[in-house]
């Protein structure tokens, strides 16, 4: 079983009666010394006795002690979830943030990045086949808040590469069907919605106040408008593109780095979207992922980005080749 | 001399393939590259824009090329 700090904080405000076992070296204790429990004992065997009382473990992060309790199949024992590092981040935080443990674990993101993810903004321009997994994946990590863009109504069509819909959306607004799913799946998340298409006369004033734009829009024309917003607004944008099996991510105006313009600066005279080239459901899923994995980064402070590099992904072959776009000449 | 031609996207369906072979003569530039690969595409590239880059890294002037040099040609991509 596995317990929250939320709940292990509300056993220690209840007088509840338990043995707290902490399994980390002395090291570990140090970095998160587990203010207000007072562990009993470093090891189940060391344990001197149980008394019908419930044990919690404690590990670094929280895995180890799952691990045990499960292995070992101890009744009554608990495993704290995420571990010292969410119990320290309670007490200093005041904020639970045991749900993101497996990834506060990284020590690239920690407490640090998640509280930044926690309190950024993201807008999400287009909810179609790039929109549906960034957004998804956006909410589940834990951002702030997310700004659905979008001024398309979902087509029977969209369903086989545009998860958060169903049969029962079609015809529905995708920003107010993705916002009702989004919402049930994580009620952390704030969700604004804005059911317009984003145009040059919009695009700054329903950007501003972005901490990142994530570019999931299906024109040339509608990156070259985010493309501007970004600049002028100094928001870093996460592109996204998509040719049948070939995706393209880049990071456009961020710190100096080139923009869409530079990569390409004009709309072409033809060029096709996915409805007249077509495209399987799991080319944008990737893509999508590794557009909001670049803007956790972005919001976290991890390095390196995708900024002034174009990573082109071949989902037929799998080659993933990256193109150094910095370039001046 | 002999480059490399890496095809992306719509170059790629156009020429029925990711990568090709060319022999140039010295003082070639990524020009005459391109006009090849034009060529070559029949008129199925009329119209799209083409981005260059020479060893992986964009030029946005035609370039010299030397022996063993590899040219990408990528179109920009809409759909999402």
């Amino acid at each position: 079983m596995i317990i929250t700090p939320n709940e292990l904080q509300q056993w220690v405000k209840e007088g509840r009666s338990f043995q707290t076992i902490d399994i980390r070296t002395e090291e570990q204790r140090q970095e998160f010394p587990l203010s207000a429990l007072e562990p009993v004992a470093s090891s189940v065997d060391a344990l001197p006795s149980t008394n019908g009382q419930p044990l919690v473990l404690v590990c670094q992060f929280g895995v180890v002690t799952e691990g045990i309790i499960l292995e070992r199949e101890l009744d009554n024992a608990y495993s704290l979830l995420g571990g010292a590092l969410a119990w320290e981040a309670l007490q200093t935080e005041k904020e639970d943030l045991s749900r993101w443990s497996r990834q506060t674990a990284l020590p690239e993101l920690g407490i640090a990045g998640q509280i930044k993810l926690n309190g950024a903004r993201i807008a999400v321009v287009g909810l179609g086949g790039l929109g549906c997994p960034a957004a998804s994946i956006l909410a589940a990590a834990g951002v702030g808040s997310l700004q659905l863009i979008d001024g398309d109504r979902v087509e029977l069509s969209n369903l086989h590469r545009q998860p958060l819909y169903g049969s029962d959306d079609i015809g529905s607004r995708k920003v107010t069907a993705a916002a009702r799913r989004l919402g049930t799946q994580y009620d952390q998340v704030i969700l604004e919605t804005v059911p317009e298409t984003l145009v040059s006369g919009n695009a700054k004033e329903h950007l501003n106040g972005a901490d990142v734009i994530i570019d999931a829009t299906d024109t040339i024309r509608a990156r070259l408008v985010i493309d501007h917003a970004s600049r002028v607004l100094g928001i870093p944008m996460v592109y996204g593109g998509l040719y049948r099996f070939e995706g393209q991510v880049a990071v456009l105006n961020h710190h100096g780095s080139p923009g869409y313009r530079d990569l390409f600066p004009e709309p072409p005279a033809s060029g096709e979207a996915c409805a007249e080239a077509g495209i399987l459901g799991m080319l944008p899923g990737i893509i999508g992922n590794i557009q909001a994995l670049e803007a956790v980064k972005l919001i976290a402070g991890i390095e390196p980005t995708l900024a002034g590099r174009l990573l082109i992904y071949d989902g037929l072959s799998h080659n993933t080749t990256i193109m150094d776009i910095s370039t001046k000449e | 001399m002999k480059i490399t031609v890496k095809c992306f996207s719509q170059v790629k369906y156009a020429l029925e393939t990711d990568e090709l072979s060319l022999e140039l003569n010295p003082g070639q530039t990524t020009a005459d590259v391109e006009e090849r690969v034009r060529q070559r595409a029949g008129k199925k590239l009329d119209g799209v824009l083409l981005r260059i880059a020479v060893n992986r890294i964009y030029v946005k002037e035609p370039r010299d090329l030397e022996d063993g040099d590899e040219v990408a040609f990528i179109p920009p991509v809409q759909g999402g």
